[in-house]
């Protein structure tokens, strides 16, 4: 798998978990469980900002972007479909053996995308 | 959900080789049906949480937990160290490792799991580290075996 697409996939993931941590819900029930999220949160925040220095510029800038926009800048290709706006892929993309060693974007939504195999 | 008698299925390692968290978490990741490449961007997350802040809830007992969009539905993994695990001082005996998906309607399973876990562990604690079994150990959790990894009988 590309590397960057490795670092973006754990980015989403460090992210998911970060905004997790914000939840009332999820840190009421974290602290009734004994755990310190709101230090959890801090710390994920100094990790990210460590993490996101080994991102390609150009793809963590895309990112930030989608982030912004929809939410989720990462998605699951399935059934060569993108999973963030259901749009059917070419099949050029989806029968690529290769298609996990670069980053692909979906043309319709332009969300960075990877194929679980 | 809470106290529920719903069942959640597990996988179960019942005596772990590990010696330190980072490989106790690879260890039980290995029990999970996905690929090298995903197995290791979910450690990785996995580290980080516990890097942020320990997820042991009571003494000897971890919830090693994320979501990731790797996985489409909630995976567990039970795992028991006989001898315990570093986590990372102290030793920890049993862990319910567990990653959610990530879905468009939010993190409600995984609010739901962790309820579910907070509560049986809030119950029987005691009980829970001393198990006198795997079954008796998922038992206890509220969760049912399921079959994979190298623990399959």
């Amino acid at each position: 798998m590309n590397l960057d697409l490795e670092r973006l996939i754990g980015l989403h993931d460090l992210d998911v978990m970060i905004a997790d941590l914000d939840r009332k819900d999820i840190l009421d029930r974290e602290k009734m469980m004994g755990l310190s999220p709101e230090k959890a949160r801090e710390e994920l925040l100094t990790l990210r900002s460590d993490y996101v220095r080994n991102i390609n510029k150009k793809w963590l800038g895309l990112y930030s972007q989608l982030t912004k926009h929809y939410g989720n800048a990462v998605v699951p290709a399935v059934s060569c479909r993108c999973t963030g706006c259901l749009t059917r892929l070419p099949t050029a993309m989806c029968s690529d053996p290769e298609r996990n060693d670069r980053i692909n974007t979906c043309p319709t939504c332009s969300r960075i995308m990877y194929w679980a195999e | 959900m809470e106290g529920s008698s719903l069942k959640y299925s597990a996988y179960c390692v019942s005596d772990l080789k590990a010696c330190s968290r980072s490989d106790a978490l690879e260890e039980l990741l290995e029990f999970i049906p996905i690929n090298v490449n995903s197995r290791k961007l979910i450690h990785g997350a996995l580290e980080m949480r516990e890097q942020a802040g320990p997820t042991t809830i009571s003494a000897g007992i971890s919830i090693p937990h994320c979501r990731s969009i790797l996985v489409d539905d909630l995976t567990v993994v039970v795992g028991r160290s006989i001898r315990g695990v570093p986590w990372p001082e102290e030793p920890v005996k049993v862990m319910v490792m567990f990653i959610s998906p990530v879905k468009p309607d939010g993190p409600h399973e995984h609010l739901a799991f962790i309820s579910h876990v907070a509560s049986r562990i809030k119950k029987s604690a005691e009980a829970v580290l001393n198990a006198s079994s795997a079954e008796s150990l998922l038992e206890l959790l509220g969760m049912e075996r399921k079959l994979g990894g190298v623990d399959e009988p």
